[in-house]
């Protein structure tokens, strides 16, 4: 075996895309990646997804923002893969899905492979998403993630890609703007490499989104737990996450959207057992014009209509010292 | 006091009145036997009441221990209470918190009297109903030797909401107007020991029409209460009138004193100190009940201002006929100038750029019962956040806060103890049939009274900049009153009362800004592009409830756009949030409207701060900071 190819397992529900120390798993049945593994770690709880929610924040609330942009809770909720499409190499393989996958001999190799999810959104007027991973000889994968806008779909809380990781950070650190930042709130954040603690959430008297990270240029998360059975091995390792040409923003939280946006105190927020990094493409302002109807001011939305693309790249903690 | 030398709980129904046997108010000064003991800072002339008293709780006036005045009384059942706090906050009656409606909603109908012709006498009584809580306060005390002989007042620096007080079994008066001190002459019915002293309070009065501000509603003793002994002369108010000329260097200062005692043969020696405490001006005249002094040429003065809070101090200290002093009574003083140009606000001849934040008197834990320390941490955050101004929603706070101001540079927009939303906005419309104060002119009285006491005991603060009317109680006659008399004090200050652009009909009449809270970036932008008026000020702005406080930089582009732009306060500066057990988990958990089975509710729209209720600051203040600093002055 090449070490400086990936090797490709086309399995009849999945393909496995391996390399001297990772091994990555992307399913056709579960609708996106399904495991991320690297050095023997497992960075996946479930796969990834478009992400369109947030949290509802007061402001958010208070405008009702919810009875015209409601639809995206359903959509981020509900993930809907309706097709996959794979290249090699950069040519299209049409026909790697059983039968036609008999033809292969499990000695495939290949220098990059790129694997596109599309979903359907639970919305009225329907749209699409996509997902697209680009995985190259080294391990690294190269994340593309798409809106397609379409006319009639209500304002986006965000778009981004959400990833679910099996136990909870221990930190992580960035580079990028100091404390929670949002478009329309993000002037008096400084540039820096931060270091965070655990998974902080912030204690807003009424649980809602929240710890946003503006204008980011890597991203570095540390867990010491996985949950194989019987691991008692509390070594950190980490996995980066780096900008594509342009800066991403990101929130890193122990909660998803749907969990914290039924709580009505912090105390009522489930037991941290998680990681949720959601890494966006847009984001919708705070406001804060008033808490009873005004709506965040136009530069800071994000409209339905609107087309929003936007990549970045995982890398695994040696690839790179940052 | 004449016929009403008994309690009489018919004033709990009559809005005309508001205080029995209640000393005018005055100026908040300090007063000490002597230098010495000034420059200690710790005068034998007052004494502390704060502590545990007894207390009963009683769930409607009829209910109460009516006699427990009475030196006879057994007031073996009373339980104990800490003065100062909240009567709820100890466990008794009900945690609530509203917002606009008032809080008897669905449990009472009320109206006021001297509102609604239909109505003349209002209705809804506070003294004959099933539920207006009532606390019984009693405790003793021995006058402390240094005040034996001398004429002794009580104050109340704050208490919630009507309440009579009683020394020895002997009436001494009643008072309305929470968040302003109500001082008492006790000498009368005093003796050197076990002096019992009783005060009766009631969660309502008529005053509840007028105290509708949007917080927890709590009753009882809030703030200290204190002995105070008066010499045999004593300055009762200073009055101190520093006049910056326009070149900032040189002015004058006017000190108008008020005595009383045995002023025969007393002189007074009035001196002005700069902030290096050196003496830089020194008088001696005759005392008489009202004293002028006037210090006509100052030069190489220091103006007072943000940057820059230059503080001066006079001293008057009064010598009685035979050379002994018998009383040193101190105040800050600073010098600055006010004024508008065109439709510019200056500062010391220089445009004011107000980068405040409202604040209510917050502690997670104690409600409006602050410290010192949480006070000196609030200025600390306004410091190290380039907050340079503060709206005191909706009431006068602690005498602590305006010094504290005073010292670190503060702009003050001292607001009078009046918000009465409930009266004339329902379910979000303006809906002015009940108004109050309104056209009144009993209500009028009513109001008049909280600005002057507002007004006589913050007059000599220089970090007061602008004198509010009060907070959503939309405009009438009785609010042009109440300009009118701000405005005939003629101290320079200017004032301010956004109410008004609800009732334009009163315009001229009413505040010397236009005020507007919750304006768009683009609404505010429009009246300052169409020839304005007045110049403008956001009230409240930037509504900090949850995660909030996004486009700050929009209204700070303001600034850029207009100089009749004069900046705003922030809604607001701390979650009104109490951080109590939980009853099920014993933990302490931080609660909002709603979480103490308190209906109707606000739920969370008490907590709308730049900092959380334990005053950790929230994500939002780093992008205060990087836009106040850039426009503070």
């Amino acid at each position: 075996m090449n070490a400086m190819k990936l090797k490709l397992i086309f399995g009849d529900v999945t393909l496995g895309v391996s390399g001297e120390s990772f091994h990555y798993i992307f399913s056709y049945q579960a609708g996106g990646m399904e495991s991320l593994n690297i050095l023997g770690k497992e960075w996946l709880y479930r796969p990834p997804r478009p992400a369109f929610w947030r949290a509802m924040t007061d402001n958010d609330r208070g405008a009702s923002f919810y009875k015209t942009s409601g639809m995206w809770l359903l959509a981020d909720s509900y993930p809907c893969c309706r097709s996959i499409a794979l290249s090699v190499d950069g040519e299209q393989i049409p026909d790697f899905r059983a039968p036609q996958n008999n033809r292969f001999s499990g000695s495939e190799e290949a220098d990059t492979v790129s694997i596109t999810y599309l979903y359907d959104t639970l919305t009225f007027p329907p749209t699409t998403a996509e997902i697209r991973y680009t995985v190259h000889a080294d391990g690294r994968v190269r994340i593309e993630a798409a809106y397609h806008g379409k006319a009639g779909l209500p304002q986006l809380p965000v778009f981004g890609v959400r990833f679910l990781f099996p136990t909870p950070a221990v930190r992580y650190r960035y580079s990028g703007l100091s404390g929670e930042t949002y478009p329309d709130r993000m002037a008096g954040g400084q540039k820096g490499i931060y270091e965070i603690e655990g998974l902080p959430v912030t204690p807003y008297l009424v649980p809602q989104e929240c710890g946003m990270h503006m204008e980011t240029d890597w991203l570095e998360i540390t867990r010491n737990a996985t949950r194989k059975y019987r691991d008692a091995d509390r070594r950190e390792f980490c996995l980066r996450i780096v900008s594509d040409g342009s800066p991403f923003a990101f929130s890193c939280l122990p909660y998803t959207p749907q969990q914290m946006e039924f709580a009505d105190h912090q105390e009522e927020l489930p037991p941290v057992t998680r990681t949720v990094l959601t890494v966006c493409g847009g984001v919708r302002g705070v406001g804060g014009i008033d808490t009873w109807g005004s709506d965040v001011e136009p530069p800071y939305r994000l409209y339905g209509d609107k087309n929003i693309h936007f990549s970045f790249v995982i890398k695994h903690s040696e690839q790179e010292q940052l | 006091m004449n016929s009403k030398e008994c309690q009489n709980l018919a004033w709990l129904d009559d809005p005309a009145v508001f205080r029995v046997g209640k000393l005018p108010p005055h100026s908040d000064h300090a007063w000490f036997a002597d230098a010495r003991e000034a420059s200690g800072g710790r005068s034998s002339l007052a004494f502390s009441l704060n502590g545990t008293w007894q207390f009963c709780y009683s769930e409607n006036p009829h209910a109460r221990p009516a006699d427990f005045y009475r030196e006879d009384f057994d007031a073996g059942q009373f339980g104990a209470l800490s003065v100062p706090g909240h009567i709820e906050l100890a466990g008794y009656g009900h945690v609530h918190y509203l917002n606009k409606m008032y809080p008897w909603e669905s449990r009472q109908f009320r109206r006021p009297a001297h509102v609604l012709s239909e109505k003349p006498h209002g209705c809804g009584s506070f003294a004959d109903t099933p539920y207006n809580p009532v606390g019984s306060y009693r405790r003793t005390f021995d006058l402390p030797p240094a005040m034996a002989g001398l004429r002794v007042r009580l104050r109340f620096d704050g208490a919630e909401q009507a309440f009579f007080v009683w020394l020895n079994g002997h009436f001494i008066g009643y008072s309305e107007d929470s968040y302003t001190p109500a001082e008492f002459d006790l000498t009368p019915f005093l003796r050197s020991r076990e002096n019992l002293l009783c005060v009766e309070i009631y969660k309502w009065s008529t005053a509840a029409f007028a105290e509708d501000q949007d917080y927890f509603r709590f009753f009882g003793i809030f703030r200290d209460v204190t002995l105070l002994a008066l010499p045999a002369a004593h300055i009762e108010d200073l009055d101190l009138r520093p006049e910056l000329h326009p070149d900032l260097t040189s002015g004058s200062l006017s000190v108008r004193l008020k005595s009383s005692g045995s002023l025969s043969g007393c002189a007074v020696k009035v001196t002005l100190y700069d902030e290096t405490r050196q003496p830089i001006a020194e008088k001696t005249c005759a005392l008489a009940s009202e004293t002028l002094v006037v210090f006509p040429e100052l030069h190489g003065l220091k103006p007072w201002s943000h940057f820059s809070p230059s503080l001066y101090k006079l001293s008057a200290e009064i010598i009685g006929g035979d050379g002994n002093t018998l009383e040193y009574a101190v105040s800050s003083l600073g010098f600055r100038r006010i004024e508008i140009s065109g439709k510019t606000v200056l500062l010391n001849g220089k445009r004011l750029r107000i980068c405040g934040v409202n604040r209510h008197e917050w502690n997670g834990r104690t409600g409006r019962c602050l410290t010192f320390e949480d006070q000196l941490q609030d200025i600390a955050i306004f410091k190290r956040n380039h907050i340079n101004a503060v709206r005191t929603s909706h009431y006068p706070n602690q005498s602590e806060w305006y010094r504290l101001c005073d010292q670190n540079g503060i702009y003050v927009m001292a607001e009078t103890n009046l918000e009465s939303h409930g009266s004339w906005q329902k379910l979000g419309e303006t809906e002015p049939s009940w108004n109050i104060p309104g056209n009144s002119p009993i209500w009028e009285t009513v109001v008049l009274d909280r600005a002057q006491n507002q007004y006589e005991l913050l007059k000599n603060h220089p970090s007061i900049l602008f004198w509010s009317l009060g907070n959503e109680a939309y405009a009438g006659t009785a609010l042009a009153a109440m300009n009118r008399y701000y405005k005939e004090k003629n101290d320079g200050r200017l004032t301010h009362y956004e109410g008004v652009t609800r009732n334009r009909k009163y315009e001229n009449e009413i505040s010397d800004l236009e005020s507007r809270m919750y304006a768009s970036p683009a609404a505010a932008a429009k009246y300052l592009s169409e020839d304005p008026a007045k110049p403008f000020i956001l009230c409240e702005y930037l509504h900090s409830m949850g995660n909030s406080t996004g486009g700050l930089k929009e209204y700070m582009e303001l600034f850029d756009l207009s100089d009749a732009f004069v900046g705003g306060f922030i809604w607001d500066y701390i979650d009104k949030a109490l951080i109590v057990p939980d009853n099920l988990t014993g933990q302490d958990c931080i609660r909002y409207g709603g979480d103490f089975d308190d209906r109707p509710s606000d739920y969370a729209y008490s907590a709308d701060g730049l900092v959380f209720a334990d005053r950790t600051e929230k994500p939002a203040m780093q992008e205060v900071r990087y836009f106040y600093e850039r426009y503070e002055t």
